[in-house]
């Protein structure tokens, strides 16, 4: 199952995309571990997904 | 608390909420009379528990306010759109030239060290006004109805006559956007001072 994800390795351009959609829709499974796969290995994606994440605190904060 | 008080401490919020309007409907004159209204139904309601904070709540009327009047103006038969067309805020392409050709970053994400220490700074606020403005103007719309007065996905698609495809995009624009603005104007500096 892992060597299948492996198999269909994503870039970070479709990471990125997927980053940003798990914010307001759920991932079909494996788009999620696909996804989670790439954000273990590549450091740029993982702070991008906090990057977002810190988007939508502040955010959050805006309207408090 | 006086009913003077209460009046005045509605009022602080007064240019928080135009900001919001302005960039929900882009129509200076409206956006002046749905926080007008949203302030007068604050002040009428018996609504402020006290349970979120009150611009929260604020929030919360704004939102209703602003869809009235997004779906009034639909109604209008000549409501040419000051946001212009939508079509040319979809194209996903635009943000190719951040990646190389096999799809890695062009400049990767930098380190913003321990980014919620912006959070307690009237100034980051600014500066996130100021992205927010950079905006285009649909995308600015999009990303305010998703984030700040929190509708739900197929309501910003019903209001924006889009499909939940087209949203996807245009959030992901939003956010590479207003990452990259940060990025430049807030947290490179946070790290040259460091």
């Amino acid at each position: 199952m892992i060597r299948y994800a492996l198999g269909h390795m994503i870039s970070c351009k479709d990471a990125s995309r997927l980053v940003s959609l798990q914010e307001d829709a759920r991932l079909p499974f494996w788009q999620r571990l696909r996804l989670r796969l790439h954000l273990s290995v590549c450091v740029a994606c993982a702070r991008f997904e906090r990057d977002v994440r810190f988007l939508r605190e502040a955010m959050r904060r805006y309207r408090r | 608390m006086s009913a003077a008080d209460y009046s005045r401490d509605l009022d602080q919020h007064r240019g928080y909420l135009m900001r919001v309007a302005r960039l929900q409907l882009r129509d200076e004159a409206l956006a002046e009379d749905v926080v007008q209204e949203t302030l007068m139904a604050a002040l009428s309601g018996s609504g402020f528990s006290g349970k979120s904070s009150l611009r929260t709540w604020l929030t919360g009327i704004l939102k209703h306010k602003i869809v009235d009047a997004i779906r009034r103006k639909q109604r209008e038969p000549a409501s040419a759109s000051a946001f212009g067309s939508i079509e040319s805020e979809l194209a996903i392409e635009d943000f190719d030239a951040l990646f190389g050709e096999r799809g890695d970053w062009d400049t990767e994400p930098a380190d913003w060290g321990d980014p919620d220490a912006a959070l307690g700074q009237a100034q980051f606020f600014a500066m996130v006004d100021f992205c927010l403005e950079k905006l285009p103007p649909n995308t600015a719309r999009a990303f305010m109805m998703r984030e700040v007065l929190d509708l739900e996905t197929d309501e910003i698609c019903k209001e924006l006559g889009i499909t939940a495809n087209n949203l996807w995009v245009i959030l992901y624009r939003a956010r590479m956007s207003l990452r990259q603005c940060l990025e430049q104007n807030w947290f490179a500096a946070q790290r040259a001072a460091r």
